[in-house]
C-alpha cells in the first residue's frame, strides 16, 4: 500500500516533529489517502519491479522514491499487535548524534570533518514483548557480625538467623529484537522504551520509514527474554538480602510463568558512517534519542591525556608528600 | 589544544593550590630559621661527619641524603643527630666497662662512651642532641641490638614512650629498607622534639611515582577502546508497578554466638631494653631505650 495526499497526489509520510501525517509536496496535513495496490514485486506508486529484502515490511521503491508499506508483511501473522511512532525526526537524531560526538573526548578531530554519511534510514525495528509472572522462593541461613571493644577485649558477635523470602514479581514487555541485522548487545542498550506511547498498531506510521518483519518467531527468542527477568528477578531477591554479612542457601526456587507476548515495532534511526576506510554504526533510539554506537578513538590523544593524567597525579601526590612533611 | 585545558582544569587548579600552599609553608619556613633557627654553639666537636655506616648498608649517596637531611633537622630541633651502624660484637668492649651489663645494652655502652668521645652536643661538648646505634651483628643472645641515646635537652623533652615511638618506627622498616628507616629516625625525631608527632607521614619517595603509573594504567585502557554506550534499564525497569511484592519475608533470629579476643596493648616483638635510668657524664636525664630484633 502507499499513502497519497488527497490534495496533490504526492507520497504522504508520518512525520514525528507533528505526530501527524504529512505531505512534503503541498505540506498538507492528516492528506492522505490509502490506496490498495502494489504488491512485494510492483512498486504502489510507478508500477516498477522492485525487490524488497527477506524480512522488509516498508521502504522506498528504487525507482520512484515512494514510501511503500507491503500489505504481505503486515498482515496474517505478520500483523503487528502494537508500534511505538517515531518521536524524534531526521535532524533532531542528527542533533543527538553530534551532541554525543561533541561529548566523547579521544574521538580524532577529523571524524566530524572527514566522515561521510554512507546511510541513513528510520527503521522499524520488529520486537517480541514477554510477560512473565515470576515466583522465587528462598530459603537460607544468614549471619551478621558485629563486633565492639571493651577495654582490652574485643567481642565479636555472630548472629545466625533463618531467611524465608517468597517474591513475587509480574514483569510487562519484556523486550528482544527479532531482527538478524540488529546487534542484539546494542539493541539491549537502546532500551527502555516509554511503553506508555505504544499504540495499536497502524500502518500509516510507518510511511516514510523502512520496517522489517520478525526475522525469529516468540519461541525461538524467549530464551533471551528469560535469561533478562531470571537476571533481574536474581538482583531484586539479592537486595532483600542486603545486610547480611553472610549467606548459605538452603532453597533457591525461581519459577517463570509466560503471561504473554505481542509483537511490536520500535523506531530506530541507524546511521553509518564512512570515516578512514572503515564503516561505523550508531543507532538513535527514535524515541528517546539515546544513542548507542562505538566511535574512532584517537590513540594519540589517549596516550598523550594518559601522560598528563600520570604526571598530573604524580605531582599532587608528591605535593601532599611535601606539605604535610613541611608542616 | 582548548580542549586539553578544559579537559585538565580541575587538575591542574588543585596543583597549583597545592603549590601555592607549598611555597607558602616553604617561605614562612624560611622566614623563621632565619629569625628563629638555632646557631651551633659547640666548638670542641670537630667533625661534621653525622652518618657513620660502619655496617655498610647504605650507599655513597643515601648517605649523602640523609647528612643533608640531618644538618636541616639539626638546625631546626637544635640538636645534633648521629646514626650509628655497626656489624661486630660490641661483648667484650662492653663487659670491659661494665662487667654485668646484658647483651642487649651493649649498644647503650657504645652509644655514651661515642658521644662523649666525639664530643657531640648542639649547644657544647656532650651538649643537646641524640645517637642511634644499630649494631648489625647478631650477638650471642642471637639479637641485633639497637639503642637511641638522647642527650642533654633531647634526654628532657623526649619521653621514654617518644624513643619507643622513634625505635618502633625504624623497625618497620630497617630490614627491608635501612635508609628508609634511618630517614624515619631522623624525621621523627624532628617531630618528637617538635611536638610534631600526629603529623607523621613516612611515606617511600617513590610513592608518588607509582600513584601516577596506577592512575595512568586505569585511564589509558579505560579510553582505549570506545563504548557503545551504557546501560539504562535496572531491575525494575519491566516490574509491574515498579515494585516486586513479597508474599512472605521472615528473618528469623536462631542463635548467636560471641568470640572474646584479648588485645595486646604493647606489641613487643623483640623486647624493649628499656631505658635503666643511665645518667652519663653529658648530663642526660636518662639513658634513653634499646630495640632487639
Amino acid at each position: 500500500m502507499i499513502f497519497k495526499c488527497r490534495n496533490c497526489g504526492g507520497n504522504t509520510v508520518y512525520e514525528p516533529s507533528r505526530k501527524r501525517m504529512y505531505c512534503p509536496h503541498c505540506e498538507s496535513l492528516d492528506s492522505e489517502n490509502i490506496v490498495q495496490e502494489g504488491s512485494l514485486t510492483q512498486c504502489a506508486n510507478c508500477g516498477a519491479p522492485i525487490t524488497p529484502g527477506q524480512y522488509a515490511s516498508a521502504g522506498r521503491c528504487e525507482h520512484c522514491g515512494s514510501y511503500l508499506v507491503h500489505n504481505e508483511r503486515i498482515e496474517g501473522v505478520y500483523e503487528p499487535h502494537l508500534i511505538l511512532p517515531f518521536k524524534i525526526n531526521k535532524d533532531m537524531a542528527v542533533e543527538r548524534l553530534n551532541q554525543e560526538f561533541h561529548k566523547k573526548t579521544f574521538l580524532p578531530s577529523s571524524f566530524l570533518s572527514q566522515k561521510s554519511l554512507e546511510k541513513l534510514e528510520g527503521i522499524y525495528v520488529p520486537f517480541w514483548l514477554y510477560d512473565y509472572q515470576a515466583h522465587y522462593d528462598f530459603e537460607g541461613e544468614g549471619t551478621r557480625v558485629r563486633s565492639w571493644r571493651q577495654g582490652d577485649t574485643e567481642y565479636t558477635e555472630t548472629s545466625y538467623y533463618h531467611i524465608i523470602r517468597q517474591m513475587e514479581a509480574d514483569f510487562d514487555k519484556v523486550p528482544v529484537d527479532a531482527s538478524f541485522v540488529m546487534d542484539d548487545g546494542e539493541m539491549d542498550l537502546m532500551e527502555p522504551y516509554a511503553y506508555q506511547e505504544l499504540e495499536d498498531f497502524d500502518p500509516k506510521y510507518m510511511s516514510g520509514f523502512d520496517g522489517e518483519v520478525y526475522n525469529q518467531s516468540a519461541p525461538e527468542l524467549e530464551g533471551r527474554a528469560q535469561v533478562k527477568v531470571r537476571d533481574a528477578s536474581e538482583s531484586l531477591m539479592q537486595q532483600s538480602l542486603a545486610g547480611y554479612n553472610s549467606i548459605r542457601p538452603g532453597r533457591k526456587n525461581l519459577n517463570l510463568n509466560r503471561d504473554g507476548v505481542r509483537y511490536a515495532l520500535m523506531p530506530v534511526w541507524m546511521y553509518l558512517y564512512q570515516y578512514q576506510g572503515k564503516t561505523w554504526r550508531f543507532q538513535v533510539n527514535g524515541q528517546t534519542g539515546k544513542v548507542i554506537g562505538k566511535t574512532p578513538v584517537s590513540r594519540g590523544k589517549v596516550l598523550l591525556y594518559g601522560l598528563t593524567t600520570m604526571v598530573s597525579v604524580s605531582t599532587i601526590f608528591y605535593l601532599i608528600m611535601a606539605i604535610l612533611g613541611a608542616v | 589544544m582548548k580542549e586539553y585545558f578544559k579537559y585538565f582544569r580541575w587538575v591542574f587548579i588543585v596543583i597549583a593550590v597545592l603549590a601555592i600552599v607549598l611555597a607558602a609553608i616553604k617561605g614562612a619556613q624560611g622566614l623563621a630559621s632565619i629569625t628563629g633557627s638555632h646557631e651551633r654553639t659547640n666548638t670542641e666537636c670537630t667533625t661534621t661527619q653525622r652518618v657513620f655506616d660502619y655496617a655498610d648498608v647504605l650507599t655513597d649517596r643515601e648517605e649523602k641524603k640523609l647528612e643533608s637531611l640531618i644538618a636541616k633537622r639539626e638546625k631546626q630541633t637544635g640538636c645534633d643527630i648521629v646514626l650509628v651502624t655497626l656489624y661486630e660484637s660490641l661483648e667484650e668492649y662492653a663487659r670491659e666497662i661494665e662487667p654485668d651489663v646484658p647483651h642487649n645494652q651493649f649498644v647503650r655502652i657504645f652509644a655514651e662512651e661515642f658521644y662523649e668521645e666525639n664530643q657531640f652536643g648542639y649547644d657544647k661538648s656532650n651538649g643537646d642532641g641524640v645517637l642511634l646505634v644499630d649494631n648489625w651483628f647478631r650477638e650471642a643472645d642471637g639479637h641485633i641490638h639497637t639503642w637511641l641515646w638522647p642527650a642533654g635537652n633531647a634526654a628532657d623533652t623526649l619521653s621514654y614512650g617518644d624513643v619507643d615511638w622513634i625505635l618502633d618506627e625504624v623497625y618497620l622498616y630497617v630490614e627491608k629498607d635501612a635508609y628508609r628507616a634511618y630517614k624515619t629516625y631522623v624525621n621523627d625525631f624532628y617531630r618528637g622534639m617538635t611536638g610534631k608527632k600526629s603529623l607523621n607521614v613516612n611515606l617511600p619517595e617513590w610513592l608518588p611515582i607509582l600513584a601516577g603509573i596506577i592512575a595512568a594504567v586505569i585511564f589509558i585502557p579505560m579510553n582505549w577502546k570506545s563504548r557503545s554506550g551504557s546501560r539504562t534499564t535496572t531491575a525494575t525497569t519491566y516490574v509491574n508497578g515498579g515494585r516486586e511484592h513479597f508474599v512472605n519475608k521472615q528473618d528469623i533470629f536462631l542463635r548467636k554466638s560471641v568470640v572474646k579476643r584479648h588485645i595486646e596493648t604493647s606489641s613487643s616483638s623483640g623486647g624493649h631494653g628499656g631505658g635503666g635510668g643511665h645518667s652519663s657524664g653529658g648530663g642526660g636525664s636518662h639513658g634513653g631505650g634499646g630495640h632487639s630484633r
